[in-house]
C-alpha cells in the first residue's frame, strides 16, 4: 500500500501533511501575534480592505488558471487539506469559547496580563492565530470551489455551490467587513434633538443623521411577590426562588408554607410612611410606584400580617410585610415588556422620517440603521431619554448574499442527503 | 394548564411510547408501533400547546422549555429512522432518551411565567430554538447510533447500511442547525444591530456546526475508519451540550446575551 510506503512530504500529500502544514500556519500567527499584538482594525478600513479582498481573491484565480498542474494547488482542494483546516479552527474557536472576550476596540489597558493576554485570546477575532486559520481555509475553499467549475456539471452541484459560496462570500465579507463597521450610541432626551453620537472608540462625533425624540414609554408586566431571607437580602427558596406574578384582587397564592392573599392593587401608588406604619395611598404624579396588600397566614402563625408591600422608585423607598423577624414579603423590580421611541429622523441630504423605534423593529434610512438600545434605568418608566444605537455595514449585501445561498444550500441537503456511495 | 400537570401527561406519553417501541420488537408491521408513538406525541403536545396558550408566549425561554420541545421531537425522529430504515432499536433508544429529559424536568423545573424580555419578542424567536431542538433531537439520535456502534463493532453485521443511515441524519441534522443558525444571525442584526458577535452562545453553536461539517467530510473520501467517524460524532455532541447548557458554568458567558432566567 502507498499509505505505508509514502514518505511525508512526498506527492501526494495526504492529512499528516494537512495537519503539518495547518497548524504551521496557526503557528506563525501565534508568533506574529506574539511579536506585534492584535491587528488594529482601524488599520483595515476601505480601501485597504476591498485592495486585500481583491489581491485574495485574484491570487487565487490566477494560481488556478496558471498552476493547475502543481500539486499543492490540487492538494489544496481536496479533503486532505479542508479536514486539517477545520480542526485547527474548531481548536481556536473552541478557546475562543472558553476564555471571556473583550471587545475589538478595547484598549491594551483593560486586557488582562497573563499568558492569554500576550497569546491575543482575549480579542481572539483580531489575533493573528485566528485570522491566518480562517484565511487558510479561506484559500481551501475558493480552490474547492474552482476544482468544481472544471468538471462537467450535475444538477447536485448546485448544493455544493450554494453552501460553498455561500459561507466563502459570508466568511470573507464578515472577515473583510469588520474594520468598515460603525456602531454608535446615541442619548436623546424627550422632545429634544441629537445629532452627537459616541464610536467604539467613547469618542463623540457628529453624524449625517439627527433623531428628535418625541416621546419615549416603557410598558412593564405585573409586579411579583416573593418571599426574602432578611439576613441574607436573598430570594427564597435558595435553589430555585419562586416569585408570584401578580393576577387581580381577591386572588391567592401559595409561597412556601405561607398563604398569600391579595386585597388590593395600587397601580400608581405613594408610599407613605411614619414610626409605626408604612401605607400606600393613589398617587399619579411622576415617580409614583406599585404597591400591593397583601395578607401572610399560616397555620402556626397566630395572627395573620397585613401590609403594603411596593418595589419603590427614584422618589418612594420600598416596602416590604414582615411576617417574621427572619423572613419578609417583598416585591423585586418589574420586569420591562416593551420599550418604545417615537422619533423623526433627518439626514444631511434632507430627507426625513417619522417612525416608532422599539427592541427588535429598528429603522433603517440612508445606509444607517437605528436601534433601540436602552434608556435611563435609574428613572426605570419615568426614563426620559431614549438610547439608540446607530449601524452602519456596507459589507452587508455580500454577507446577506452568502447567508441566503447557505441558507438554501442547508435546505438542499436536508432534501438531497449523502451521496449515496456504490458498494 | 400549569406545569403542574406536566407528570401527568408526559407519564401517559412514556407509556405510550414504550408500548409502541416494545410492540416493534416483537413485530415485523409498522402500525400498532406508529400508532402507539403518534399517540403519545398528540398528548406531549397538547401539553406544549397547553402551555402555549396559557404563559401567552411561546414555551420555548427557560432551559426546562427547550427540554420540554427536545423530549418531544426525540420521538419524532425515532419514528422518522423506524419508518425510513426499520431499526427497532432506535424506537426504545429514543424513548429512554426523552424519557431521562422528561425526568429532569419533573426533578428540576424551572420558573416558567409570562415574562418575555424585549429581545426575544420577535417572530424570529419560536422557529430558531423550534429548528434547533429539532436538529439536536436528530444530532442526540446519531449519537446514540454512534455509541451502539462502537460497543457493538465487532459483532455487528449490516455496517453499511448503518452508516448510510448515520450519514442520512448526520446530513438533516446539519441542515437544520445551519438553517437555526442563520435565522439566529438574521435575528440578531434585527434584534443586536449585528449578525454575529461572538457571543459565547454564538462561538459554540459555531463550533458545533464545524465539528459535524468534519464529520461530512471525512465521510466524503474513503482513508478514515468508521469508527474515528463515530468518534467525530460523539465528540461533536459533547460540543453541542456545551452550546446547549455547558457554557453556563464557563466563565465566558458570564456577558452573554443567550442565557436566560
Amino acid at each position: 500500500m502507498d499509505k505505508t510506503e509514502k514518505l511525508i512530504w512526498e506527492q501526494p500529500w495526504r492529512y499528516a501533511e494537512g495537519f503539518y502544514v495547518a497548524i504551521g500556519i496557526a503557528l506563525s500567527g501565534f508568533l506574529l501575534q506574539i511579536a506585534i499584538g492584535n491587528l488594529q482594525l482601524t488599520a483595515f478600513q476601505y480601501p485597504v480592505n476591498a485592495i486585500i479582498g481583491l489581491i485574495f481573491i485574484s491570487a487565487i484565480l490566477l494560481s488556478h488558471f496558471f498552476l493547475r498542474k502543481a500539486a499543492v494547488v490540487r492538494w489544496l482542494s481536496s479533503v486532505y487539506a479542508t479536514v486539517p483546516a477545520i480542526v485547527v479552527l474548531l481548536g481556536i474557536v473552541i478557546i475562543l469559547g472558553i476564555i471571556p472576550q473583550f471587545v475589538p476596540y478595547a484598549t491594551k489597558a483593560d486586557i488582562p496580563h497573563n499568558l492569554s493576554g500576550l497569546f491575543g485570546w482575549y480579542q481572539m477575532t483580531t489575533s493573528w492565530t485566528f485570522i491566518f486559520s480562517s484565511y487558510y481555509l479561506l484559500i481551501i475553499l475558493g480552490f474547492t470551489i474552482l476544482k468544481r467549475t472544471r468538471r462537467k456539471f450535475i444538477w447536485q452541484d448546485i448544493e455544493f455551490y450554494l453552501n460553498h459560496l455561500g459561507l466563502f462570500l459570508a466568511f470573507m465579507g464578515g472577515m473583510l467587513g469588520s474594520a468598515d463597521m460603525n456602531r454608535m450610541r446615541m442619548t436623546v432626551s424627550e422632545g429634544q434633538m441629537e445629532w452627537r453620537a459616541q464610536d467604539q472608540l467613547q469618542k463623540l462625533v457628529e453624524l449625517p443623521i439627527a433623531i428628535q425624540l418625541d416621546t419615549f414609554m416603557i410598558e412593564e408586566y405585573p409586579p411579583k411577590l416573593m418571599l426574602v431571607d432578611l439576613e441574607s437580602g436573598k430570594a427564597l427558596p435558595y435553589n430555585n426562588p419562586v416569585a408570584y406574578l401578580y393576577e387581580g384582587e381577591g386572588k391567592s397564592t401559595q409561597l412556601m408554607d405561607y398563604k398569600i392573599d391579595i386585597l388590593s392593587y395600587l397601580p400608581n401608588a405613594a408610599i407613605l410612611r411614619d414610626s409605626i406604619n408604612t401605607s400606600a395611598v393613589a398617587y399619579l404624579s411622576e415617580g409614583n410606584t406599585h404597591a400591593i396588600k397583601v395578607r401572610v397566614s399560616n397555620e402556626n402563625m397566630t395572627d395573620p400580617v397585613v401590609g403594603w408591600v411596593s418595589n419603590g422608585s427614584f422618589m418612594f423607598p420600598h416596602s416590604v410585610v414582615y411576617i417574621n423577624k427572619d423572613l419578609a414579603v417583598a416585591m423585586p423590580m418589574q420586569e420591562v415588556k416593551k420599550y418604545t421611541s417615537h422619533v423623526q429622523v433627518f439626514t444631511e441630504g434632507g430627507e426625513s422620517k417619522a417612525a416608532v423605534i422599539e427592541v427588535n423593529k429598528p429603522l433603517r434610512i440612508a445606509n444607517w440603521t437605528i436601534y433601540q438600545l436602552s434608556y435611563d434605568q435609574s428613572k426605570g418608566k419615568f426614563s426620559e431619554t431614549s438610547i439608540f444605537e446607530l449601524v452602519r455595514d456596507p459589507w452587508l449585501p455580500f454577507v446577506y448574499a452568502g447567508i441566503i445561498m447557505l441558507l438554501a444550500g442547508s435546505f438542499y441537503l436536508f432534501i438531497v442527503g449523502p451521496k449515496t456511495k456504490k458498494s | 394548564m400549569s406545569w403542574d400537570y406536566f407528570i401527568y401527561f408526559s407519564s401517559v406519553s412514556v407509556i405510550l411510547w414504550v408500548i409502541g417501541a416494545v410492540v416493534a420488537f416483537r413485530t415485523d408491521k409498522r402500525l400498532v408501533p406508529t400508532i402507539f408513538t403518534v399517540a403519545g406525541l398528540v398528548v406531549f403536545f397538547l401539553f406544549i400547546v397547553g402551555m402555549w396558550i396559557s404563559l401567552e408566549r411561546p414555551p420555548l425561554r427557560t432551559m426546562g422549555e427547550t427540554r420540554l420541545w427536545y423530549s418531544f421531537f426525540l420521538p419524532v425522529v425515532g419514528l422518522i429512522t423506524y419508518e425510513r430504515w426499520r431499526y427497532k432499536w432506535l424506537l426504545s433508544f429514543s424513548t429512554l432518551l426523552s424519557a431521562v429529559f422528561i425526568v429532569i424536568n419533573i426533578v428540576k423545573p424551572e420558573i416558567h411565567n409570562k415574562v418575555l424580555m424585549p429581545a426575544l419578542q420577535s417572530p424570529w424567536f419560536s422557529p430558531h430554538v423550534i429548528i434547533y431542538m429539532f436538529s439536536y433531537a436528530i444530532l442526540g439520535a446519531v449519537t446514540l447510533i454512534a455509541i451502539y456502534y462502537l460497543f457493538k463493532e465487532k459483532k455487528l453485521t449490516g455496517k453499511d447500511k448503518l452508516m448510510e443511515m448515520t450519514d442520512n441524519l448526520v446530513y438533516v441534522g446539519t441542515a437544520f442547525i445551519t438553517i437555526g443558525m442563520l435565522l439566529g444571525a438574521i435575528w440578531a442584526k434585527e434584534a443586536w444591530g449585528h449578525y454575529w458577535s461572538w457571543d459565547p452562545k454564538e462561538t459554540w453553536a459555531a463550533a458545533t456546526w464545524i465539528s459535524y461539517l468534519i464529520y461530512i467530510h471525512i465521510r466524503l473520501k474513503k482513508g478514515v475508519s468508521n469508527r474515528t467517524a463515530m468518534i467525530v460524532i460523539i465528540i461533536s455532541f459533547v460540543i453541542l451540550q456545551m452550546c446547549w447548557w455547558g457554557l453556563n458554568y464557563l466563565p465566558s458567558a458570564q456577558q452573554s446575551v443567550h442565557v436566560y432566567s
